[in-house]
């Protein structure tokens, strides 16, 4: 089985796939993008929600820095789950330059919080519960998104 | 394991990387109207008055001011580094340096030897206080990639051009030109854009090409490996240009075809990214690539022609390689910092990072800088084009700064107004 660290950071590489997929759509009619970008957005919050409601916690109980980098990343969790919101109207819309602008934007911040993620919080958090690992893991795959 | 780049509080705030961001464009005016009112003849020569005072203004003022103010946004991000003290590191710095370089270009163009002194001092605490808390946050850094290993070899090799340049600056100002003169400009060049700069901008294209445009990830032989066998052609070349001159083509040779790799490498992926977008950044990594390859064989080319070709290289690779991706990275981080900023301090309406910098203007400003720089290449041929392609030049840097004055400007429009939500609860200074 993979580790945390392998598992969530090739879930990022899933999520950018879906999102370039959204941006390639976009490019010829926002019309064709809206399933890509319900797609893109669906498996973001899944991601998000392994994230905030397995991995997170799990890391904070056994560290006990609930205000530490998983608050930082929560918050950024909720500034991107924002212009996705924005996209998407954008996208109903059928504002090109809106989405575009917003998928810019969108995709530095998601790359510069991904990157944080998978040079240091993956493996502190998989140092930390390495033991646990696999659990984790298994937990997050067979989570139901809220 | 440090912890502090994932705090918003103790990332750098945006005065730190936007004080140096918007001072560099008027280094590069400066440069501009000094083209345009110099001899051409004068510019022909890489040891004359003009050309060290416009190449200074371009080397430090432009590329040095937008990379060191990149670092020390870069270094939480990409390193997860903090640099201790930032403000203060910043504001003096960037003061230090500013007043330095002008008293350097003065002194230099004047023949004064009391402001190239003022200068030496100047100059060298500014450097100094921004290196040194730079190299004590990379050395913190547990997770060594090899883009954190690649800004540790630019900032060894920026300290030592520093050095070096420290030393050449005194000689001006003390008016004692020693005989290794020549050989240490050279040296001090060479280290600077290759060492400096151009390690920097391969360590950073490494996360920002996957980052930014979805394009394949460099391979893990290359990152590893580039990330030394670069310095290590830069050390031989070092050595054999003080004791066995002859033989430093071969150097010359090893670090020509590592560059090369580089530009071909970044326009392969370019072709294969996954981002359909073609902005004007992709536009300059694209030129940056095409400049830097033929700056690199003209550079060994010149080797057979007595360096006759030498200020040719330096337009090349110097404005078509580094400037032209120092530019592009200024339309993409600007912006983002600015939505970043007011984003993480409550505000929601805020403009896009497209709707921030004018797209048209952008790729004017883009078109201006190339055909300035063909033009300057034509010069050698056609000494009347000097002045037109310096006119171009300078309307260029005039939008670039315009362009980068646009998105500051939206950012203190907005800080004015109410927040839409109170992010005080935010704010976490625990790490």
């Amino acid at each position: 089985m993979s580790t945390i660290k392998e598992f969530l950071s090739s879930d990022h590489g899933k999520c950018d796939e879906l999102f370039a997929t959204m941006e390639e759509k976009a490019t010829k009619s926002l019309k064709d993008a809206k399933k890509a970008c319900e797609e893109f957005i669906k498996e973001s919050e899944r991601h998000f929600q392994m994230e905030e409601r397995i991995m997170f916690l799990e890391f904070e109980t056994k560290t006990g820095m609930t205000q530490g980098p998983t608050a930082m990343m929560r918050h950024e969790h909720s500034q991107m789950r924002s212009l996705m919101e924005q996209m998407k109207e954008a996208v109903e819309a059928g504002n090109k330059d809106k989405f575009f602008g917003l998928s810019e934007t969108l995709m530095i911040l998601n790359q510069q919080h991904n990157m944080k993620e998978e040079q240091m919080l993956y493996p502190m958090a998989q140092q930390h519960l390495s033991a646990d690992s696999d659990r984790i893991v298994s937990m997050m795959e067979s989570m139901i998104v809220e | 394991m440090d912890f502090n780049g994932l705090s918003i509080d103790q990332a750098p705030p945006i005065s730190a990387p936007l004080r140096f961001f918007l001072a560099a464009p008027l280094f590069a005016l400066f440069a501009g109207f000094l083209i345009l009112f110099s001899d051409s003849g004068a510019l022909m020569s890489r040891y004359s008055m003009e050309s060290i005072v416009v190449t200074h203004a371009i080397t430090i003022g432009f590329f040095g001011f937008v990379m060191l103010g990149a670092l020390t946004q870069m270094l939480p991000v990409l390193a997860g580094a903090k640099i201790s003290n930032v403000k203060f590191a910043t504001k003096y710095s960037h003061l230090l340096l500013f007043f330095g370089l002008i008293f350097m270009l003065m002194g230099l163009l004047q023949n004064n030897t009391l402001f190239s002194s003022i200068a030496v001092v100047s100059l060298g605490s500014g450097f100094m206080m921004i290196l040194i808390p730079i190299a004590v946050a990379i050395k913190s850094v547990t997770n060594f990639t090899p883009t954190v290993k690649s800004m540790a070899n630019s900032i060894t090799f920026a300290f030592l051009t520093v050095f070096m340049g420290l030393f050449l600056l005194y000689s001006y100002s003390t008016n004692n030109i020693s005989e290794l003169h020549a050989t240490i400009a050279n040296i001090h060049s060479v280290l600077g854009i290759f060492g400096f700069a151009g390690i920097l901008i391969i360590g950073v294209s490494f996360q920002v090409l996957p980052m930014f445009y979805v394009a394949p990830k460099f391979k893990t032989f290359c990152k590893k490996r580039v990330v030394w066998l670069i310095p290590a052609g830069l050390i031989l070349w070092v050595m054999l240009n003080i004791f066995n001159d002859t033989y430093a083509l071969v150097a010359k040779l090893w670090i020509t075809l590592f560059f090369w790799a580089f530009a071909t490498t970044v326009w392969k992926k370019l072709n294969k990214r996954r981002r359909p977008i073609s902005d004007v950044t992709v536009w300059y990594w694209r030129s940056a690539s095409i400049f830097l390859t033929l700056g690199a064989f003209l550079w060994i080319f010149d080797e057979y022609f007595k360096h006759e070709y030498i200020v040719m290289v330096g337009i090349l690779i110097g404005g078509g390689f580094i400037m032209s991706i120092v530019t592009g990275m200024l339309y993409k981080v600007v912006p983002f910092l600015v939505w970043f900023h007011l984003n993480a301090m409550g505000y929601i309406q805020i403009p896009t990072m497209n709707e921030m910098i004018n797209k048209n203007l952008a790729k004017l400003q883009f078109i201006l800088f190339i055909a300035s720089l063909i033009g300057f290449i034509f010069s050698f041929y056609e000494p009347l084009l000097l002045e037109i392609s310096a006119v171009c030049f300078i309307i260029s840097v005039a939008i670039l700064e315009f362009n980068i004055v646009a998105p500051v400007l939206i950012y203190m429009k907005i800080k004015k107004t109410e927040p839409d939500f109170d992010m005080k609860a935010f704010a976490t200074k625990e790490s």
